[in-house]
């Protein structure tokens, strides 16, 4: 069991899994973390030696993730919304942003476009 | 990588699109009429905070009252030019 910023992960998993599981996290950002620090694309957590993991922490602590990444996003949208834009208005209504057709396949805008849009 | 996408959508060295609107200075204890424009391209530059603005959608002129945070946006942007879809009974059956 390591504790990677404050969350219990066990030893067998993927490091790379393992990071991915925070939100703000993807593919990309996780590999280049993984390559600041000298990590190979398939390391388990368990082989962590301890300096990397207080490295890892210490690199987290300063980025923008979970809750804080998800007020940005839904302040954002806000923002948009208050100030009366097109764009706060489709959030609002639940339909695409970026003059997508909406004569199908809106799932995802349906799916996401909320003001607020998470609930913390 | 790039620093930021707001920099994709308009090249750097042309600087924002400037429409010259006629914009007068309000004088104190003088009511300024709104300012009428068909430029809904126009960006919202810093000196608009304040102003009120009619920018036409197609067929009305919406009025809008520039506040600090639409700098940097499009006057269009405020100016919706679509109806909203309504159903409508139809008599003749």
């Amino acid at each position: 069991m390591v504790f990677i910023f404050g969350k219990p992960f066990a030893d067998p998993d993927l490091l790379r899994h393992s990071l991915q599981t925070f939100f703000g996290i993807g593919p990309q950002v996780c590999k280049r973390l993984m390559a600041r620090h000298y990590l190979h694309p398939t390391i388990r957590v368990g082989e962590l030696p301890n300096p990397k993991i207080l490295q890892l922490n210490a690199d987290l602590a300063e980025m923008k993730l979970e809750n804080d990444l998800k007020r940005q996003i839904r302040d954002d949208i806000g923002r948009l919304r208050d100030m009366g834009t097109y764009r706060g208005r489709r959030h609002a209504m639940g339909l695409p942003v970026r003059g997508q057709r909406t004569r199908t396949q809106i799932n995802t805008a349906r799916r996401l476009n909320h003001v607020p849009r998470y609930t913390l | 990588m790039f620093p930021t996408r707001a920099l994709w959508a308009r090249s750097v060295w042309k600087g924002p699109h400037i429409v010259p609107l006629p914009i007068i200075r309000p004088k104190p204890g003088e009511k300024v009429p709104p300012i009428k424009t068909q430029a809904r391209a126009a960006t919202i530059l810093p000196n608009f905070v304040g102003l009120k603005f009619q920018v036409h959608n197609g067929k009305i002129y919406n009025d809008i009252t520039i506040t600090e945070d639409m700098v940097g946006r499009k006057l269009g942007e405020f100016s919706p030019t679509r109806k909203k879809f309504t159903y409508k009974q139809t008599k003749n059956k």
